[in-house]
């Protein structure tokens, strides 16, 4: 087990720079999550701390010490690759204890280890088969099981279940879970899954065009975003991001006046006299129909919208509604009674909605 | 039942026939010209190596006596050993060098291509003005090789001919032969080395594997049977290997010169010719056939 640290690192290809001075910290044993949209830097960043590629700048820390010249195969880490990188020629056995061979561990230790892995991954009737006779998800047990034999400082996964199908992926994510209770060894997990960065991460890093937008707990990140980027690439389906007004009292949306639970500390956010515009951030699910809730003085209501289409998900309707001229999900439970075509009530508390600056996109802190 | 019913069952061709049918068909005239300008030749190749053939064209029938005169050839033994050397010589010379530059060229640098392309060129250039070109390399009066040996490094105060004599002669054709030939075995395993996953090497690196180990681990699994396709082409080339040698040094005897000494110079005798080229055809069958099996694992 071991720390990893990013200090101050920038990373160029040619002109273009694809990190700017990112900054990590990842403690010993905790299991980091770096999630973002495709060429957010999450990929390059991984293989900085692997040593598949070089920083431009800054310095690259394992266990305390700066690995920046030190070669992949020096820095004892494992990674799981997201198209798994098994070796053709080799069946899954010598696939899997390749590291520890490459080690020269001793041979009962390889084949107590191997025993113990091929076991926890349920590959013990696949050793003697080569990589191209596996399907999909015994290929990407055959990569874990490559990654956890070694007694490595560092797990690195890049995208591991990116290639599964939906069931397999969650069925892996457990699995993954689980392992890194057992082993406890600190891991750095890559996905643009914000599902995945959800449940598997002690601590999620969010990432955008090569720059960390936010880093926290799951729930943090969910429940605090910092900006529009965040709150809208978290969580599905995406957070509402609706225009609105703020008043000190209230927050205007389509005419419709939404009560605030507290009065804005004018000192906070200066408030003109005709209001500020900004946008107020909802999640689907934090929504409620009125018919089902009753009357309930303490939340906000989301009068008259105008419902488009509904989706039934089983025990979740997803509304696609209309409110004035603006469009927003919600998501309710199987009981209520709304129908296509009729408007609705939506209820919602306060506390929960955010509001975003229109000009930095950061969450400006009212509650 | 429908009356006609019995009339479609009595030819019933599922697809699959239909397809075969089609493939025998097209592949039928490359057949037959493969049959009369091979397959002919070399029955009829056999069945002169039992008679003896007069100039006049008459033969008569001397059974084995051919083959027992060629056992007793000390000449013929000499050919052999000489296009054994000559063998191991190219065709390992030549994929290992093909092998080196391949690796070299499927580094990146600038004017890659450039390089690759220029690398073909011995192959490319026509035999007879390379040979004339390696001739004046290695002439012992005017040539660059004697000048630089004797007069600008000192190496020697002795000029040799190099081409002329025989025992060294068999070198120079080698080392001409892996000149001529590495391009081709350089082109088919970098065309192999591009398709090799990068992240193969990743991995390996990763398990703890340097340039060495990443080379005996990924590149070379992934290449191994191109380069068994290229030993098995450059030996049933080099085995039938006639211009190459003859034009550059007509005195480094291999099996088809040997052959062609008897055929057609001196005391023309085609029936003994006809033996040894049968000889030589069935050792590259053994050859192949071994090599097919026990290397390529078909």
């Amino acid at each position: 087990m071991a720390s990893v640290t990013l200090k101050n690192i920038y990373k160029s290809f040619g002109y273009v720079e694809v990190l700017h001075n990112i900054n990590l910290e990842v403690d010993e044993g905790a299991f980091v999550v770096l999630v973002g949209p495709s060429g957010c830097g999450k990929s390059t960043t991984l293989r900085l701390i692997a040593g598949l590629e070089d920083a431009t700048e800054g310095e690259v820390l394992i266990n305390k010490r700066v690995v920046n010249l030190i070669e992949p195969q020096h820095r004892n880490i494992a990674m799981v690759f997201q198209n798994y990188a098994l070796y053709p020629h080799k069946n899954v056995r010598e696939n899997i204890i390749f590291g520890l061979k490459r080690a020269k561990a001793p041979k009962d230790l390889i084949n107590r280890r191997l025993e113990r892995v091929s076991r926890i991954l349920e590959l013990e009737d696949l050793l003697d088969r080569k990589p191209a006779q596996l399907s999909g998800g015994q290929r990407q047990r055959v990569a874990m099981g490559r990654a956890i034999v070694r007694d490595a400082d560092v797990f690195l996964f890049d995208e591991p279940l990116s290639n599964l199908d939906a069931k397999l992926r969650h069925q892996m994510r457990s699995e993954i879970r689980r392992i890194h209770r057992e082993y406890k060894t600190t891991s750095i997990y890559v996905t643009h899954d914000q599902v995945e960065a959800m449940t598997l991460g002690d601590k999620v890093v969010v990432m955008r065009d090569g720059f960390i937008e936010q880093h926290g707990s799951p729930m943090e990140i969910y429940l605090k975003p910092n900006n529009i980027f965040v709150a809208t690439f978290i969580g599905a389906p995406s957070m509402n991001m609706l225009d609105a007004t703020l008043f000190p009292g209230f927050v205007e949306l389509e005419g419709q006046k939404l009560m605030l639970t507290k009065r804005i500390n004018e000192n906070d956010i200066p408030l003109p006299k005709e209001g500020k515009k900004l946008k107020l951030g909802i999640r689907p699910d934090f929504f409620l129909d009125e018919d089902i809730v009753g009357k309930e003085t303490h939340l906000a209501i989301i009068r008259n919208a105008h419902i488009d289409i509904i989706e039934p998900l089983g025990f979740d309707r997803e509304l696609d509604v209309q409110v004035g001229n603006q469009a927003l999900k919600a998501r309710l439970d199987l009981r209520t009674m709304a129908k296509e075509g009729e408007t609705i009530n939506l209820c919602f508390d306060m506390e929960r909605a955010h509001f975003f600056d229109v000009g930095t996109e950061k969450r400006l802190s009212i509650h | 039942m429908n009356k006609h019913a019995g009339l479609f069952n009595k030819m019933p061709i599922s697809i699959e026939q239909r397809e075969s049918r089609l493939g025998w068909k097209l592949i039928a005239p490359s057949l037959g010209v493969i049959g009369l300008l091979i397959i002919y030749p070399i029955l009829y190749n056999i069945y002169l190596s039992f008679f003896d053939v007069k100039l006049t064209g008459e033969k008569f029938f001397i059974g084995l006596a051919n083959y027992e005169k060629l056992l007793q050839d000390t000449a013929f033994y000499g050919s052999v050993l000489t296009t054994i050397i000559f063998l191991i010589g190219t065709v390992v010379g030549s994929t290992l060098i093909g092998l080196l530059v391949a690796l070299l060229m499927n580094l990146q640098f600038p004017f890659r291509n450039v390089a690759r392309a220029i690398i073909l060129l011995p192959y490319f250039a026509p035999i007879i003005s390379v040979v004339f070109g390696w001739q004046f390399i290695f002439d012992p009066v005017n040539g660059i090789y004697n000048h630089v040996m004797v007069e600008v490094l000192h190496v020697t105060d002795q000029r040799h001919n190099l081409i002329g004599d025989p025992h060294t002669a068999l070198l120079v054709v080698i080392i001409f032969d892996i000149w001529r030939h590495f391009p081709i075995s350089c082109l088919l395993i970098i065309s192999k080395l591009q398709s090799i996953n990068r992240d193969q090497y990743e991995a390996a690196a990763i398990d703890g594997c340097g340039p060495l180990g990443r080379f005996f681990h990924v590149t070379l699994p992934e290449i191994y049977f191109v380069l068994g396709t290229l030993v098995i082409l450059r030996l049933i080339w080099n085995i039938n290997k006639f211009e190459d040698v003859f034009l550059l040094a007509p005195n480094v005897q291999t099996l088809p010169i040997f052959t062609y000494y008897a055929a057609f110079t001196g005391i023309i005798d085609q029936g003994f010719a006809a033996t040894i080229s049968v000889v030589q055809f069935l050792f590259l069958s053994f050859l192949i056939y071994f090599y097919v099996k026990k290397v390529l694992k078909w």
